[in-house]
């Protein structure tokens, strides 16, 4: 049974590759555009039917396959293969779940798109696919680390679609390098694991750690440049601002790639390698720390942002930090299953934001207002995946959030519970704040020809929304295993409470003026940093322009003057000497006969002086 | 070398030669210097060609005399040689001049500086 | 002093003043003749090299031939340019510096080098020369023959009219 689940998930895996395969070397398949988006969707179709047949009805059952790969002596050296677990059957799931249901919704949100441009588009989606699903089935941090870099260089792709876009072309390389800092940190920090244990597979390491042959010395500076790897991929402080950026990408690439799936295998990985990190605790310590204040962090300044798309982006960040801090207090099962809901309801939201963007044709929330009217559809799932990030019972967020908070308390990290308390009091609020402005609220302008989403969009849509539902309604049947203490049931629903009553009272009612409440201390001064990023940007500029550009001035400088004027002075002595012994061509005959005589004159005198010699 | 030398003593010590090798020598040495101060100052090329004359001049003296006094007949011929010559050099240079004056209207040595670096 | 040491000095005084004046006189013409003089004085040391055929080949060939081709161009360039030619000197002193250079060095070189004591002239120049020409210079004498054809041709086409 175990071999056979083990195929299952290669069979999986293989699905999205060999479409990708197919778009990318069949060419006229791929330019065809939506014939090339019905191959990806199928292949990814046919995985997720197989991963929801592992799912339910595997073996259940933990399974390896090992295949050696580099040799080496006395064994091979690293080794590819698949691991079939609790964490990676329910990754496939979501996976190839959010991933078909994503490029279905493309099929009706990128209709305009010219057929090459779809193809392309699929293709990379493809190839994505096939990254995350070999991603979470890795049994070794090198594996995972290939995988790791495929899909940061699908996320650069597909951030980048736009491709005339300068504004998404930066963004692209934005979010490339600065993930690309982080990875820095991982590849150090695997590379250094493996010096010192001699393998990169999980199953021995997480045995050292049991025997206690790890920590070894330096034990902490591994862990932590690997952390660093997951810092970058899952957006924490303070490499965090590329997110925000990578929403220049397509709305439903963000839904899929910068909410539901790739930016969670930071996560993914610090799940994955936890019987490590345990091992480590001060590492631990500080992943929970970053992960709080993190949180918190973009939180504020999702409250301030005005672009759908980027009020979400900063809710991602915010919710991968809430489970960031869950495995940082110990907690990494409530963390993952923060993990599989956020995935399905983040995924809806920005669908959703889509929708609303593909009807309205702006991403101000400003300038959108009372749009449930006009797109009743659309406001009711949006209205679903509010209330499901924003932690109200039966939703999954609120069951998810709360066995995170549980853990937090259990652990005895008082600050962390108190920032990750007030972070889910905000994640209401601005959640609240956009369902207010663009749903309810007063009408900004006329949408005669704002309608709901095509069937392709609204299938998705719906989807989505029923599974998050579903899931809300699993958990709290089965909610029994969880213990935690009734009051902070009673916490977790408050807040909740507590951020939509805010927003209701200060975007629906008007009872209290928002402006007014963000000029009060201490707020004025939050909400003035939240709406400059707390300069993060500007640091990251100015550190780019001061420092970078600082060098590359310094080196031109050195390459101008210094290695060019070496140069020019030697081709200025040529030049020079060159005018100077060019007067002796005076072009006369007998100025050339004088040389002859003097070389006559020479060579006498020569024999004079050497030929006498006896 | 010493041979060379006990050879040299043993010949006959001169043949009613009146001066000696070496005053000849003295007289092709200052005529082709006379020459050649003439190719290094006249700035007529024609005067230039008559300088060349007075250099090939001694040049055939020194070859007379060497045969004269050595004995043997090559240097006649070779002297014989060269005047052919010369005169052959003598009649393309003088046909040059005139080429080269009918295209730049001068025969001065100084203005024919095309070569000028 | 003999008679034929007189005679020789006599000549090489002639050769040198008329050498000189050839470099010196600012006439063109003037110095074309005083060429033809030193040619002649040449081919007096030539008879006293006991060397008849080369007085008479430098007397018929040199001082006439030559002297008379001198002549030709000088009067052609004159008619061309349509005043008289002068000949001016550049540089007088820097060049009788040098060619009083060459002179000491060459003399220098001579200096104190005792002359190798003479052979006897050979004997029957002419038929020696002939049969030299005729034996061993054979090759030479006909390349000879070429050359001078080749530089009539030569002065032929560089003298010729533009058409």
């Amino acid at each position: 049974m175990a071999a056979q689940d083990l195929r299952d998930a290669l069979v999986v895996l293989a699905l999205p590759f060999a479409a990708f395969l197919l778009l990318g070397v069949v060419r006229p398949l791929r330019r065809r555009g939506r014939l090339a988006g019905i191959v990806s969707i199928v292949a990814v179709a046919a995985a997720l039917v197989v991963a929801v047949r592992l799912e339910l009805f595997g073996a259940g059952s933990d399974a390896v396959g090992l295949w050696p790969w580099l040799p080496g002596d006395g064994g091979p050296m690293a080794s590819v293969g698949a691991v079939v677990d609790v964490l990676s059957r329910k990754m496939l799931v979501l996976v190839t779940l959010v991933s078909l249901l994503v490029q279905i919704y493309s099929l009706g949100y990128l209709h305009e798109e010219s057929a090459p441009g779809l193809g392309r588009y699929f293709a990379y989606h493809a190839l994505f696919a096939f990254s995350m699903l070999g991603l979470v089935l890795s049994p070794s941090f090198l594996q995972m680390f290939i995988f790791w870099e495929l899909v940061g260089l699908c996320s650069y792709l597909l951030i980048g679609y736009y491709y005339d876009r300068p504004s998404a072309a930066r963004a692209a390389v934005k979010a490339f390098w600065i993930t690309r800092l982080g990875d820095l940190g991982f590849v150090a920090g695997i590379v250094m694991l493996w010096a010192a244990t001699g393998t990169f597979d999980f199953a021995p390491l997480f045995a050292m750690a049991k025997e206690g042959t790890i920590p070894f010395e330096g034990f902490g500076l591994v862990m932590f440049l690997i952390y660093l790897g997951a810092v970058g991929k899952s957006a924490q402080f303070p490499l965090h601002v590329w997110l925000p950026d990578a929403m220049e990408g397509p709305t439903p690439v963000s839904a899929l790639i910068h909410a539901a799936t790739m930016v969670t295998a930071g996560v993914f990985m610090v799940t994955r390698a936890y019987p490590l990190f345990v091992a480590a605790p001060d590492v631990l310590w500080l992943i929970g720390t970053v992960g709080a204040f993190t949180a918190l962090l973009a939180a504020t300044m999702a409250c301030v942002e005005n672009d759908i798309k980027r009020v979400l982006a900063y809710s991602t960040v915010s919710q991968l930090s809430f489970m960031m801090a869950a495995i940082g207090s110990g907690v990494p099962r409530a963390g993952f299953l923060h993990l599989l809901t956020h995935g399905l309801f983040k995924a809806l939201l920005f669908l959703g934001a889509g929708a609303v963007i593909h009807a309205v044709g702006t991403n101000d929330i400003f300038r959108m207002g009372r749009l449930f009217r006009a797109l009743p559809g659309t406001g009711t799932v949006f209205l679903v995946g509010t209330l499901a990030l924003a932690g109200i019972p039966p939703l999954p967020g609120f069951f998810s959030k709360e066995a995170i908070l549980t853990g937090v308390w259990e652990s005895g990290r008082t600050g962390v519970f108190a920032v990750l308390a007030l972070t889910a009091f905000l994640t209401a609020f601005y959640m609240f704040r956009v369902m207010f402005v663009a749903f309810f609220g007063r009408a900004h302008a006329p949408y005669e020809h704002a309608h709901d989403a095509p069937p392709s969009m609204a299938v998705p849509l719906w989807v989505l929304a029923g599974l998050t539902v579903l899931a809300g309604l699993r958990l709290a049947m089965g909610g029994g295993e969880e213990h935690a203490p009734p009051w902070l049931l009673a916490l977790s629903l408050a807040l909740a409470v507590a951020g939509f009553v805010l927003a209701w009272a200060a975007y629906q009612a008007g009872v209290v003026s928002a402006s007014a409440l963000a000029s009060t201390f201490p707020l004025s001064l939050v909400d003035s940093l939240a709406r400059r990023r707390y300069f993060l940007d500007a640091l990251y500029a100015g550190l780019y322009r001061g420092v970078m550009l600082g060098f590359s001035r310094l080196i031109g400088w050195i390459d101008r003057y210094l290695v060019d004027g070496l140069l020019n002075f030697l081709s200025a002595c040529t030049l020079r000497g060159g005018d100077l012994l060019r007067g002796i061509q005076s072009g006369r005959a007998q100025d050339y006969l004088y040389g002859v005589a003097f070389g006559l004159l020479a060579l006498v005198v020569w024999a004079q002086l050497w030929l006498r010699r006896p | 070398m010493g041979g060379v030398g006990e050879e040299r003593r043993s010949l006959p010590p001169t043949s009613n030669d009146p001066v000696g090798l070496n005053a000849y020598l003295i007289l092709a040495a200052l005529v082709f210097s006379v020459g050649l101060a003439g190719v290094l100052t006249r700035r007529n090329a024609i005067g230039i060609l008559l300088g060349i004359e007075l250099m090939l001049n001694a040049v055939n003296i020194n070859l007379a005399a060497f045969s004269r006094f050595g004995g043997d007949l090559t240097g006649v011929v070779f002297a014989l040689f060269t005047i052919a010559i010369t005169v052959a050099e003598m009649g393309v240079g003088l046909a040059l001049v005139i080429a080269i004056f009918r295209a730049r209207r001068t025969v001065e040595a100084d203005r024919l500086d095309l070569l000028k670096g | 002093m003999t008679l034929a040491v007189a005679a020789f000095w006599a000549v090489a005084a002639v050769l040198l003043a008329s050498s000189l004046a050839v470099i010196l006189t600012p006439n063109l013409f003037h110095s074309v003749l005083f060429l033809a003089l030193a040619l002649a004085a040449t081919a007096c040391v030539f008879l006293m090299l006991e060397s008849p055929l080369l007085f008479g080949v430098q007397l018929l060939l040199y001082g006439l031939g030559a002297v008379v081709f001198a002549v030709f161009a000088i009067m052609l360039t004159e008619r061309l340019v349509g005043q008289r030619i002068t000949q001016a000197s550049r540089w007088i002193v820097n060049g009788l510096i040098v060619g009083a250079g060459v002179a000491a060095a060459v003399l220098g070189f001579l200096a104190g080098r005792p002359a190798p004591p003479a052979a006897a002239p050979p004997a029957d120049a002419v038929a020696g020369v002939a049969r030299a020409l005729t034996g061993p210079f054979a090759l030479p004498f006909e390349l000879l023959a070429v050359l001078l054809v080749a530089a009539l041709l030569g002065a032929v086409y560089f003298a010729r009219a533009e058409e």
